[in-house]
C-alpha cells in the first residue's frame, strides 16, 4: 500500500480519479504505464497518431470509431484522465453496491456502457442513430465481402425491428430495448479493468 | 397404469395383429426353450395377464406342433434367422410406443420425468419376463450400450452444442467437470472406505482401489439423465449448459480414473509414478480424444464442400465421419465421448454452410429420431437390468453410497463455486449452485461401467457395487428429476428465454465484440476478446476458403445471419399466405445461396440484382424527385401490364427502375399484408407510368387507378415508410418475388371484387375466411406462429434456439 500510494502519486490527479472511476492504486498504475507506453514522443498526451500506432487497431473495422470516442469533442489530445475515463466504463459492474442518491452514476454502469456505445454509433450526437450512420457501421463492419443492397436490406430490417416511434432512426432507449436480452456487463467488460 | 397405456399407445385397429405376433413368439421361445431376450416382447401382452399368455402359449404349441407334421410345409415358421433383427425391432417398437404412450397422457408427464416412467415400464417388462423364464436375458450389454446405444446421443447433444455460451463458460465447465469429479471420486471412495471398516457390516473384503474405482465410477454426473431430466424442465441458458456441458466432459476423467483403478486393483499396490502417469494419462486422453474428433469433423467438412452433386448421401457424411471419430478414439481408450462432441461441434459450421436446406433438416431429424429411440431404450433397459441383477443388498453399503454422492456432490459444487466466482465475469448465485448439485444425476453409464467390472477380480464385490450403483441411478433419476422441476419453480429460477436473436442483437453484439477487441489492444491486454477475434480472423483467411463451397465462404456472419432470418420469414409467409400465388416466389437474397446453390454465385446476376437495387434509400431519393412533380405520393400500380403499355422510349432506363421498383412494392406489399402489417409504402408514383396505368385501365377518369383512391382514405400520409409492426413483432422483409405473374393476376380479381377497404393500401390478399383485416391479421398471426413453428420442422424444445445461433462464435 506505501509504494504503490508513493507512486501514485506520479500519477496525475491520481486519488481523484481513483475515487471517480472505481479503479483501484494498481489498477490506476497499469493503465498509467500503458498511457506513457503510447505516449512515444513523452509529451503527456496522446493523439490520434499514438492510437493508430497500436497494429491491431488498424484492423479493426471500428478502430477510428474507437479511437474517436477518447477524444472529447473539439479536442485534439486525450490525456491521462480523460484516457481513463473512457476505460473506466469497461470496468465489471459490481452487483451490490449501493450508492446513494446524490452520487453521479458509475461510469461501468450499465447505462452508461450502453451510452458509451450509443455514442459511438451516433457520430453526429445528435442522439439518434440515422439509417446512414447505421449504414455506415455496417459497411465498416462487413467491408467489401457484401453489396450495397445487402447492406440497406440489413440496415433497414435492423431500423424496423428497433424503431418504435417510427421515425426512421434508432434513439438511446429504442436501442437499450434493443438490447435487452443481451447481458451488457457481460459483453461490455474486461476482467483485466478489476 | 401401465395397461392403460399400452392401451392407448396402440391404435385400435392394430391392436390384435402385434399380440398374434406375440404370442406366436412365446411359442417359439418356449418350444425351444432357450434364452432369449424376445420374451421381453411378449410381455406387454402377459404384462396384462401373465397367466392367460402361457396358457394361450401352450395352446398355440400345440397347434404349431401339428404343423410341423404337415409333409409340405404351406406355412413354415423360420425365426432363427430372423430372430435378433426382429428382436431389435420388438424393443426399438416398444419404445417408440412408449413413447407414445406418454404423450398421450399429458398429465403424468408433468408431474413424473420420462425418464422415470421409461425405468418403470422397464422394471415391469423384465418383471414379466422373469415371470415366464425365470431369467432375464442381459439386454444392457456393455458393448451394445456404448457403441449403439450411447452415440447417438451424444452426437446429438455435439452437433447441436450451442458453442457460444460453451465456450464463455469452457473454464467453469472443465472445473466441475474435472476437479469436480475428481473431488467426488475421492470423497466417495474414501469415505465408503472408512465404512467398509465398520466391523459388523460384512463388507472389510472391499479394498481401498476397489472403492476408489467404485467412486470413480460413481461420482460421473451422466449426460443422458441431464439430458432427459433438464430437457423438460427449461432452465437458462447458462445453468444448462453447465450442468450439461459437466457431464459431457468428465467422460475423460472417468475414463482414466475407471482404467487407472482397474489396472491398480489387479496389481494391489499405487506408486506416486503411477499418479503421475494418471495425470499424464488423463490430459492425453482429453486432448486426444478431442483431436481425434476435431480431425474427423475437418474431413467430414472438407467432404461436404464437394457434395453439391449429390445431396441425397449428405447426411450420411455427417453420420459416418462421427461414428468413426467415436470409435476411432475408443480404438485408443481415448474418451469417445469428447472425440464425439468436438467432431459435430467442429463439423457443423462448416458443413451447415454447404449442405442444401433439406440435408440440414435430414440431419436435424435423423440425429433426433436416433437419440430419442436411444435414451428411450437405455432407461427401459436399466429398468430390465435392475430386475435381472446380480444384487446382493447391503443395507450399509447402499445407505453410505447414497448419503456420500449427495454430500460430496453438494460439497464439491460449493467449494468449487467459490473459487470459480473469483475469476467469473457473471458470478454463480447460491440458486445457480443449488441446481448444478441437484442436477447431478447419475445414470446408465455408471451402470455400464460397473457392469463392465471384471467378474472374477471382483467377485464378491461385483454385486454389491451394481446393487449400489443402481439404487444411486434409481434415487437420482426418480427423487431429484422428479422434485427438480417443483424446485425450479419454487426458487423462481430463471427459465429459458423463448425469444429468438434479432438482428439488431447480432449487429450489436459484433459491434460490441470489435469493441471490447480495440480497448483490449489499446490497453496492451490480451485477453478473451483478443484471442477470439484471431481465432475469427484466421478462420474467415484460411479455414472458411478451404472447407466451405463456393461463395459461401466469403459470407460474412452477419449476412449469413440475415439470409436466415429471411429465410424462416419467407418460408413462414409462405406458409401463412392464405391462398396466395406467392408460394412460388423466393427471396432473391435468400435463394441464390440457400435454395439453389448450384446457381452462379449471387452478386454478379444483373436481372434478380436488379430488383433488390432499388432499395429504400434510393428510393428515397426518387421519392423526393417525384414528389415535387406529384401530389399523391402513394399508388399502387396494380394494373399495371408490361403488354398493353407503350414504351415511352425517353425514359428507358427509369421507367425500368421505376417498374421494377413497383412490382418489388407491390409483393413487398402483399406479403406484408398477409402478415397483418398495416404497411404504407408511400411510393411515390411517377407522372409518366400513372398516366399509362390509367389509359390502361381506362378505369377512372380521375387521375389515380381505383386503389389509390380506395387506399388514400385511410392513410393519407405522404410519409415516408410508416411500418407498423404487429402484434406479433414480426419484422417486415424485403422480399423480392421471382415471378411478376401472380401480382397481376391476383390484382385484377381484387380490383374487380373490392368495394370497400379497409386497409390503407390498396390490394387486398385476404385470406376467405377472413372478416376484417385485424381479424384476419390476428389470425395470421396465430397461424403464422404455428406455421413457423410447423414448417421450420421443429423436432424438439430446444432445437430451434440451436438454429439461431450464429456459426461461428
Amino acid at each position: 500500500m506505501g509504494s504503490s500510494s508513493s507512486s501514485l502519486n506520479n500519477v496525475p490527479d491520481g486519488q481523484q480519479l481513483m475515487q471517480e472511476t472505481g479503479f483501484s492504486a494498481a489498477h490506476l498504475l497499469r493503465l498509467y504505464e500503458r498511457f506513457k507506453f503510447l505516449d512515444k514522443d513523452n509529451r503527456g498526451h496522446l493523439r490520434s497518431e499514438d492510437f493508430e500506432a497500436v497494429p491491431e487497431l488498424s484492423e479493426n473495422p471500428i478502430g477510428d470509431r474507437i479511437v474517436g470516442a477518447f477524444f472529447l469533442p473539439g479536442q485534439e489530445t486525450v490525456d491521462f484522465s480523460s484516457f481513463v475515463r473512457v476505460l473506466a466504463h469497461f470496468r465489471p459492474t459490481e452487483k451490490n453496491r449501493t450508492r446513494a442518491g446524490a452520487q453521479p452514476e458509475p461510469a461501468n454502469s450499465r447505462n452508461r456502457k450502453l451510452k458509451f456505445a450509443f455514442r459511438l454509433y451516433d457520430r453526429d450526437r445528435d442522439g439518434k442513430i440515422s439509417r446512414t450512420e447505421l449504414l455506415q457501421v455496417l459497411r465498416e463492419m462487413l467491408g467489401m465481402q457484401v453489396t450495397e443492397e445487402q447492406l440497406q436490406s440489413i440496415a433497414d430490417r435492423a431500423i424496423q425491428e428497433a424503431d418504435l416511434d417510427k421515425d426512421d432512426a434508432i434513439s438511446f432507449d429504442e436501442f437499450r430495448k434493443s438490447l435487452e436480452k443481451v447481458n451488457i456487463d457481460h459483453k461490455m467488460s474486461i476482467r483485466f479493468l478489476e | 397404469m401401465f395397461w392403460r397405456r399400452a392401451a392407448h399407445g396402440r391404435v385400435g385397429f392394430r391392436r390384435s395383429l402385434p399380440e398374434l405376433g406375440l404370442l406366436l413368439l412365446a411359442t417359439l421361445v418356449l418350444l425351444e426353450g432357450s434364452v432369449l431376450p424376445l420374451g421381453a416382447a411378449s410381455s406387454p401382452e402377459t404384462g396384462i395377464t401373465p397367466g392367460a399368455g402361457v396358457s394361450h402359449g401352450h395352446a398355440d404349441k400345440n397347434h404349431s406342433e401339428t404343423k410341423h407334421k404337415k409333409p409340405f410345409p404351406v406355412l413354415g415358421l423360420n425365426y432363427d434367422s430372423v430372430k435378433t433383427p426382429f428382436e431389435i425391432s420388438l424393443w426399438v417398437l416398444l419404445a417408440s410406443l412408449m413413447k407414445l404412450g406418454f404423450h398421450l397422457l399429458p398429465r403424468v408427464s408433468s408431474i413424473v420425468p420420462e425418464s422415470c416412467l421409461l425405468i418403470v415400464v422397464g422394471l415391469l417388462v423384465g418383471g414379466g419376463i422373469k415371470l415366464i423364464r425365470e431369467e432375464v436375458p442381459p439386454v444392457l450389454d456393455t458393448k451394445l450400450f456404448f457403441y449403439c446405444l450411447l452415440p447417438p446421443i451424444i452426437l446429438d447433444a455435439g452437433y447441436f452444442l450451442p458453442i457460444r455460451p460453451f465456450m464463455e463458460n469452457l473454464g467453469t465447465i472443465l472445473m466441475f467437470a474435472v476437479v469436480g469429479t475428481l473431488w467426488n471420486a475421492f470423497f466417495v471412495g474414501g469415505f465408503l472406505f472408512a465404512v467398509c471398516q465398520i466391523p459388523h457390516a460384512s463388507l472389510s473384503h472391499i479394498g481401498l482401489l476397489p472403492c476408489l474405482l467404485f467412486g470413480s465410477i460413481i461420482s460421473a454426473v451422466d449426460p443422458v439423465a441431464v439430458l432427459a431430466v433438464f430437457e423438460e424442465i427449461h432452465i437458462n441458458e447458462l445453468l444448462h449448459i453447465l450442468v450439461f456441458g459437466e457431464s459431457l466432459l468428465n467422460d475423460a476423467v472417468t475414463v482414466v480414473l475407471y482404467h487407472l483403478f482397474e489396472e491398480f486393483s489387479e496389481a494391489g499396490t499405487v506408486t506416486v509414478l503411477d499418479g503421475f502417469l494418471g495425470v499424464i494419462s488423463f490430459l492425453v486422453v482429453a486432448l486426444g480424444g478431442v483431436l481425434v474428433g476435431a480431425f474427423y469433423g475437418f474431413v467430414a467438412a472438407l467432404t461436404s464442400r464437394f457434395t453439391y452433386h449429390i445431396r441425397v448421401i449428405e447426411p450420411l457424411f455427417v453420420f459416418v465421419y462421427s461414428y468413426m471419430a467415436y470409435l476411432s478414439a475408443e480404438v485408443f481408450h481415448l474418451s469417445g465421448i469428447m472425440a464425439l462432441i468436438a467432431c459435430g461441434a467442429v463439423m457443423r459450421p462448416y458443413v451447415e454452410a454447404n449442405i442444401s436446406h433439406k440435408s440440414h433438416t435430414t440431419i436435424k431429424y435423423f440425429l433426433k429420431m436416433w437419440s430419442s429411440v436411444s435414451e428411450t431404450l437405455i432407461f427401459i433397459f436399466l429398468g430390465v437390468a435392475t430386475v435381472e441383477g446380480p444384487h446382493q443388498w447391503n443395507w450399509v453399503f447402499v445407505t453410505a453410497t447414497v448419503i456420500l454422492c449427495l454430500v460430496s456432490r453438494v460439497i464439491g459444487v460449493v467449494g468449487l463455486t467459490f473459487v470459480i466466482n473469483k475469476f467469473r465475469m457473471v458470478n454463480l448465485t447460491t440458486k445457480d449452485q443449488f441446481i448444478i448439485a441437484y442436477g447431478g444425476l447419475r445414470g446408465a453409464i455408471a451402470f455400464s461401467l460397473g457392469f463392465l467390472l471384471d467378474i472374477e477380480h471382483f467377485k464378491d464385490m461385483r454385486e454389491i457395487f451394481l446393487t449400489a450403483i443402481i439404487t444411486v441411478v434409481f434415487f437420482t433419476v426418480f427423487v431429484q428429476g422428479m422434485t427438480i422441476k417443483p424446485l425450479v419453480e419454487l426458487l423462481a429460477v430463471k427459465k429459458k428465454q423463448e425469444a429468438k436473436r434479432s438482428i439488431n442483437e447480432e449487429i450489436h453484439t459484433q459491434f460490441l465484440d470489435h469493441l471490447l477487441t480495440g480497448i483490449e489492444d489499446i490497453c496492451g491486454h490480451y485477453g478473451h476478446h483478443h484471442w477470439k477475434d484471431k481465432l475469427n480472423r484466421f478462420n474467415k483467411k484460411y479455414v472458411k476458403g478451404f472447407l466451405i463451397a463456393g461463395e459461401r465462404s466469403k459470407e460474412p456472419q452477419l449476412i449469413a445471419f440475415y439470409h436466415k432470418l429471411e429465410m424462416k420469414q419467407a418460408i413462414q409467409l409462405v406458409e401463412s399466405g392464405g391462398g396466395s400465388k406467392l408460394p412460388s416466389a423466393m427471396p432473391s437474397t435468400v435463394s441464390m445461396q440457400n435454395i439453389q446453390p448450384k446457381n452462379q454465385p449471387p452478386p454478379p446476376k444483373p436481372t434478380e440484382r436488379a430488383l433488390p437495387q432499388l432499395t429504400k434509400g434510393r428510393e428515397e431519393e426518387i421519392r423526393k424527385i417525384l414528389r415535387s412533380n406529384l401530389q399523391r405520393t402513394r399508388q399502387r400500380l396494380h394494373s399495371y401490364n408490361r403488354h398493353t403499355l407503350v414504351a415511352d422510349p425517353d425514359e428507358e432506363g427509369f421507367q425500368d427502375i421505376i417498374l421494377k421498383k413497383q412490382k418489388m412494392m407491390e409483393l413487398d406489399r402483399k406479403i406484408k399484408e398477409m402478415a397483418n402489417y398495416l404497411s404504407v409504402p408511400s411510393h411515390p408514383k411517377d407522372s409518366p407510368t400513372m398516366s399509362r396505368a390509367r389509359l390502361a385501365s381506362g378505369r377512372n377518369t380521375d387521375f389515380i387507378p381505383a386503389q389509390q383512391q380506395k387506399g388514400n382514405k385511410k392513410s393519407p400520409d405522404p410519409q415516408a415508410y410508416n411500418i407498423k409492426l404487429p402484434a406479433g413483432g414480426v419484422p417486415t422483409i424485403q422480399v423480392d418475388l421471382a415471378s411478376p405473374q401472380s401480382p397481376d393476376s391476383v390484382n385484377l380479381l381484387d380490383e374487380i371484387g373490392k368495394a370497400e377497404q379497409k386497409e390503407d393500401s390498396g390490394l387486398m390478399m385476404k385470406p376467405p375466411e377472413s372478416n376484417g383485416p385485424e381479424k384476419a391479421g390476428e389470425k395470421d398471426g396465430w397461424r403464422d406462429q404455428q406455421k413457423l413453428t410447423r414448417c421450420l420442422s421443429d423436432p424438439g424444445p430446444g432445437a430451434e434456439d440451436d438454429e439461431d445461433e450464429p456459426f461461428l462464435p
